[in-house]
């Protein structure tokens, strides 16, 4: 297939989450998904933007990213990151759906001459990958599965909430227990382990604020990966990931116990399976716990 | 005689009544009907001086002291798990969220001085002078606003994870990410603080 759509990647493709974006990218590519980044793209405001200015800045931050993606044109917007999605679909669906939004919205982006009257789509890239790709085009794309490869899908809370439910969501996943990411799994030719932990929480922000308050999160998913004898964790969203990763040693302190488990994103796994390369296309070189069950298999 | 009291106080609904009409998501408060879904299902609770649901009820009943300085409302991780599992559709989590940034507003002890109002505040000024969020400013800014030693401590008990970030190069070492019409950016963002201040004005 081709298609091409607008595409989001978010402060994190900068950054923490700089080998989710390029990995997806490689993978879009085998696919036939073009992505044509959003012109000058600005944050989004995440979990806490508004708990300090407020409703009304924050939905202009997501309304100027809109207010660009729908000049360049009328494909819908994608975005890997579950707190992106979750606040450029809701500034979305509020300007879409609520005349007192939609109005705030255009005044204050009338301050640099822009207006966005909430005609696109955002959605998640995963959403993409199993509704308009679909599991089959991807594993047809597989030439190096990666057999044998345990696998815990961790798809964390913000990525099927609270938009589980919108029109193209409800097909394809659930609040509770989503299957898109064991289908991933399953796609690069690993095994999924059974993992009823699915979307639990890490803690989000308040981890990176005050990791204390929530290492217990994070030690009940890693107790279960283990547990299940997953090699890795798969995850799809960017905080997720970092988070499970950085705070393992600081988790091990506090619980005497002794994690060590690589976390890696799906599209990284896909990466490697479809035959690219795994440090320059997957960017399985930039972890804090080496995957080394996926780069062995890689080779 | 009878035996059975006679309460010099009633209900006073008043602050029920500011929460649901200007809080997001208060006008669907009014439907909570007390299950506990929601302080079963958080993750947060354990860490919570009272549960949304028990929070909900002191809403009614008008403890709004207690509401506004409780440690409640700075704990919610926004998973999400509340929203997607009450049966009356309450947008808990959007109710608590909304509730901190009154309590910052109201000037109540202690609503800036949580980490969260720290962090946020740190977040905001990345996103909104640069267009974008830079790790290293906002874990800096926030670290720093607890005075320089503290904030010294806190960065260096964090180092590792730092440099182990560089190593995968993760967190990059040259000047702040940014916007290139940063300054586009901030004109729409001095509007939206007008609109907000206004609607903040109104309530
Ligand atoms: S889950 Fe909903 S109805 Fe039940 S206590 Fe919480 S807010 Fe109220
Ligand atoms: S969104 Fe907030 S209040 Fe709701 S369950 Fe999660 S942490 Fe608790």
């Amino acid at each position: 297939m081709s298609k091409t759509l607008s595409y989001y990647p978010g402060c994190s493709s900068q950054a923490t989450g700089v080998h989710l974006d390029k990995s997806l990218r490689a993978v879009l590519g085998k696919v036939g998904i073009e992505c044509r980044e959003i012109e000058d793209w600005n944050c989004c405001g995440a979990s806490v933007g508004h708990i300090c200015a407020g409703h009304v800045p924050v939905a202009a931050l997501s309304g100027r990213n809109l207010a660009q993606a729908r000049a360049a044109g009328p494909e819908d917007v994608m975005t890997p990151c579950a707190a992106c999605y979750l606040n450029t679909h809701a500034t979305n669906e509020a300007i879409r759906d609520n005349p007192g939004v939609a109005a705030d919205v255009n005044e204050a982006l009338g301050a640099a001459g822009k207006s966005y009257d909430g005609s696109l789509l955002v959605r998640h890239a995963c959403e993409v990958l199993v509704n308009d790709v679909g599991v089959a085009a991807i594993q047809a794309q597989v030439t190096r599965p990666l057999a044998g490869l345990k696998v815990a899908g961790w798809v964390g809370c913000q990525t099927v909430r609270p938009f589980a439910d919108t029109e193209r969501g409800g097909k394809w996943t659930t609040y509770d227990d989503p299957a898109f990411l064991d289908d991933f799994t399953r796609a690069a030719g690993a095994e999924p382990v059974p993992f009823t932990g699915k979307t639990r929480c890490c803690g989000g922000s308040v981890a990176v604020i005050s990791p204390d308050k929530t290492l217990h999160l994070m030690k009940d998913i890693l107790d279960e990966a283990k547990a299940a004898g997953a090699e890795v964790i798969s995850t799809p969203c960017p905080l997720c990931q970092t988070n499970l990763e950085m705070y393992q040693p600081a988790v091990n302190e506090r619980f005497g116990t002794d994690f060590n488990i690589p976390v890696v994103f799906y599209s990284q796994l896909l990466a490697v399976a479809m035959g690219l390369d795994a440090s320059a296309d997957a960017g399985l070189d930039q972890h804090l716990i080496t995957p080394e069950p996926v780069l062995s298999r890689a080779k | 005689m009878s035996h059975v009291p006679t309460p010099t106080q009633t209900y006073d609904l008043s602050f029920a009544r500011w929460v649901y009409g200007h809080v997001d998501g208060g006008d669907r408060l009014a439907l909570c009907m007390q299950c506990g879904t929601c302080s079963g299902s958080c993750p947060l609770g354990p860490q919570m001086d009272f549960g949304p649901r028990k929070l909900f009820m002191m809403i009614r009943a008008g403890l709004k002291d207690q509401v506004l300085g409780s440690n409640t409302i700075w704990n919610c991780v926004s998973c999400y798990n509340c929203v997607v599992r009450c049966p009356r559709q309450v947008p808990v989590k959007h109710i608590l969220q909304s509730l901190a940034t009154v309590a910052v507003r109201e000037g109540y002890p202690g609503a800036r001085e949580t980490d969260n109002a720290r962090f946020a505040k740190a977040f905001w000024w990345s996103a909104a002078k640069y267009g974008r969020t830079d790790e290293r400013l906002v874990t800096a800014k926030f670290y720093f606003s607890y005075g320089l030693s503290k904030g010294y401590r806190k960065s260096m008990a964090n180092l590792a994870i730092a440099k182990g970030m560089v190593k995968a190069r993760r967190m990059h070492l040259g000047l702040p990410h940014k916007c290139k019409n940063a300054g586009e950016l901030k004109l729409i963002l001095a509007r939206a603080a007008e609109i907000e201040a206004r609607h903040g004005d109104a309530s």
